[in-house]
């Protein structure tokens, strides 16, 4: 028979009630609370007793502290003559038990009570709330402006910020709630103290299935998003997803190390925070930086399509056996044969906006110039997405930066010879490039050759990039 | 801010500082205070605490000796003042009363 249970707390800083209530009704069943911890909570089997819990709050109390600060234990000593035990914190609450039914309860001044869980809400739960809204602000802003603006290919155009920009819309709401919750309460509770009354009882039940609700949302969210990603070609993602989350619990359980290690060893409060904060810091960016870096330099999780056996030649990889599945190659709209080639293909889009990416680098017979072409091919999944792609390339571009300003824009040219139901060619500062971006029913084509394209070569491009292959 | 929060002394705030009239530590005001006030005020040991740290802060009590983790208190002359203030204040009150209502019981 086990000894030791942990169990994931749920409750509510500074509902107090239900604190008192969960532990007695846990010490009725043989589960006396040993440490609490910010999450997992450590109880210890005992017989079952009639034991009365009650808490109270101290500003000073930290996790960073060395130990017990002078308050704490003088505010232990004042609890142990009026009967009660201290049993452990919790951030700022001090848990105390007694066996004695007519111990005077700790607290018999509900406006200092009131007074006392403010000014300790202030030192933790409040600014680490307030630090999470502003950045799930932040973060899910991108998403917000999308949705404001109606930019329905900023929103659908990648599968990670549609997610990404969810979960922190979500976190963004649960975290208003959060703040809304507790200014509520403690208006309502100085409201009843005024008129006689005490702190007003906090629905601990729709607490916990808020909470419950948030996290059960955040998972569904997290499996739609996983099940896009593979179903958009990215199965891979759903690896790399799962060790960025092993590695987040990693960081987030090295760094409660480190503050419980360094408690240990007496360090003070300003070098134990001073310490962590260092220590996330570092272990952020060389686990996270790391697997960002292994993933774009080694290629571990994303397939860029580039062939597995290559050979160098001119100062150039060129592939061994090109891959044949590109639907339309140089062979095919020069007419030419070329000896060395380096051919890609790689899903680039998102489930709702696919994008096939190919390119093509080859060299004529023995160089010394490389000729290129490549096309992304975008098959949006509803019209309105279709409309809001052609927009959004449409869109004349203006960047300003070291260079005065460099406009980016597409001018109208006929379509007919491409077969298509519009085409426009890219301008660089009025200068007409090497790009098309053609229109056909069900798909948008943006093509880049090496040279302007005879009028048999767009055709060939219509027939090849135009149409289902 | 001190000042205007110990205007009117609730009765904790009240006892806890006749208590100090004479050097005490914590558990010995608890039991002063409902051995004063026959059980009628009753001390939770987390209230006297906070409350030891305000008067301590508005310097109307000081802190006169510690063994181990009992600490001992005793009045100083604001928090004399303060409560020479609110006894002068009950007084007050029950002149008024008796200006008013006479010294019959209004119950």
């Amino acid at each position: 028979m086990k000894q030791v249970k942990y169990q994931w707390n749920t409750l509510c800083l500074y509902d107090y009630r239900a604190v008192e209530e969960h532990l007695a009704a846990m010490a009725a069943k043989g589960w006396r609370l040993e440490r609490a911890g910010s999450t997992l909570w450590k109880y210890r089997r005992t017989d079952p007793v009639n034991l009365r819990y009650a808490v109270t709050y101290n500003a000073g109390a930290s996790p960073f502290n060395p130990g017990l600060t002078e308050g704490q234990e003088s505010l232990a000593e004042l609890c142990a003559a009026a009967g009660w035990e201290k049993v452990c914190d919790w951030f700022q609450m001090q848990i105390f038990s007694t066996e004695d039914p007519h111990a005077v309860p700790l607290e018999t001044d509900e406006a200092l009570r009131l007074q006392n869980i403010h000014r300790s809400m202030k030192k933790n739960f409040l600014p680490s709330n307030l630090v999470l809204l502003l950045i799930s602000l932040w973060m899910s802003s991108s998403l917000v402006y999308s949705l404001v603006s109606g930019n329905l290919f900023r929103l659908f155009s990648s599968n990670a910020h549609l997610f990404s920009g969810s979960m922190f819309l979500l976190v963004t709401l649960l975290e208003i709630y959060t703040l809304f919750h507790y200014y509520r309460w403690r208006k309502r509770s100085r409201r009843s103290i005024e008129d006689g009354g005490t702190c007003v009882p906090i629905n601990t039940r729709a607490y916990r299935r808020r909470n419950t609700g948030g996290l059960a949302l955040a998972g569904a969210l997290t499996a739609i998003y996983l099940t896009l990603e593979v179903l958009s070609g990215w199965t891979k993602m759903v690896l790399f997803y799962t060790l960025y989350l092993a590695l987040l619990l990693l960081i987030m359980f090295l760094v409660r190390r480190t503050t419980a290690a360094l408690r240990k060893w007496k360090a003070s409060k300003g070098v134990n925070m001073a310490v962590t904060l260092a220590v996330d810091v570092a272990l952020a960016f060389a686990l996270m930086g790391g697997l960002v870096y292994a993933t774009l330099h080694f290629d571990w999780f994303f397939d860029y399509g580039g062939a597995e056996e290559t050979y160098e030649y001119r100062g150039r990889k060129w592939d061994a056996s090109p891959r044949e599945d590109l639907p339309l190659t140089l062979a095919e709209l020069t007419g030419e044969r070329y000896d060395h080639v380096s051919r890609r293909a790689a899903d680039l889009g998102s489930f709702f906006l696919p994008r096939r990416s190919y390119s093509e680098s080859a060299l004529f017979h023995d160089g010394p110039k490389a000729c290129h072409l490549s096309y992304d091919i975008y098959e949006p999944r509803f019209r309105r997405l279709y409309d809001a792609t052609v927009e959004h390339f449409l869109e004349e571009n203006t960047s300003s930066g070291p260079i005065p300003e460099v406009i980016t824009s597409y001018l109208p040219e006929d379509p007919a010879p491409w077969g298509a139901e519009a085409a426009y060619r890219r301008q660089f500062n009025g200068t007409p490039l090497n790009t098309w971006l053609l229109c056909y029913p069900d798909r948008i084509v943006m093509v880049s050759p090496e040279d302007s394209p005879t009028e048999d070569q767009k055709a060939l491009i219509a027939v090849h990039l135009g149409a289902e292959t | 801010m001190a000042r205007e929060k110990f205007q009117t002394l609730t009765e904790p705030m009240f006892y806890i500082l006749l208590s100090l009239r004479e050097e005490c530590c914590g558990a010995d005001i608890m039991a002063q205070v409902s051995a004063l006030t026959h059980g009628r005020v009753v001390l939770g040991p987390g209230t006297l605490y906070s409350l030891l740290d305000s008067f301590q802060q508005a310097g109307m009590i000081r802190e006169t000796g510690v063994s181990g983790r009992k600490r001992s208190y005793l009045i100083t002359d604001k928090g004399r003042e303060t409560l020479g203030a609110g006894y002068r204040r009950l007084l007050a009150l029950t002149e008024d009363y008796k200006a008013c209502v006479g010294e019959e019981d209004p119950r």
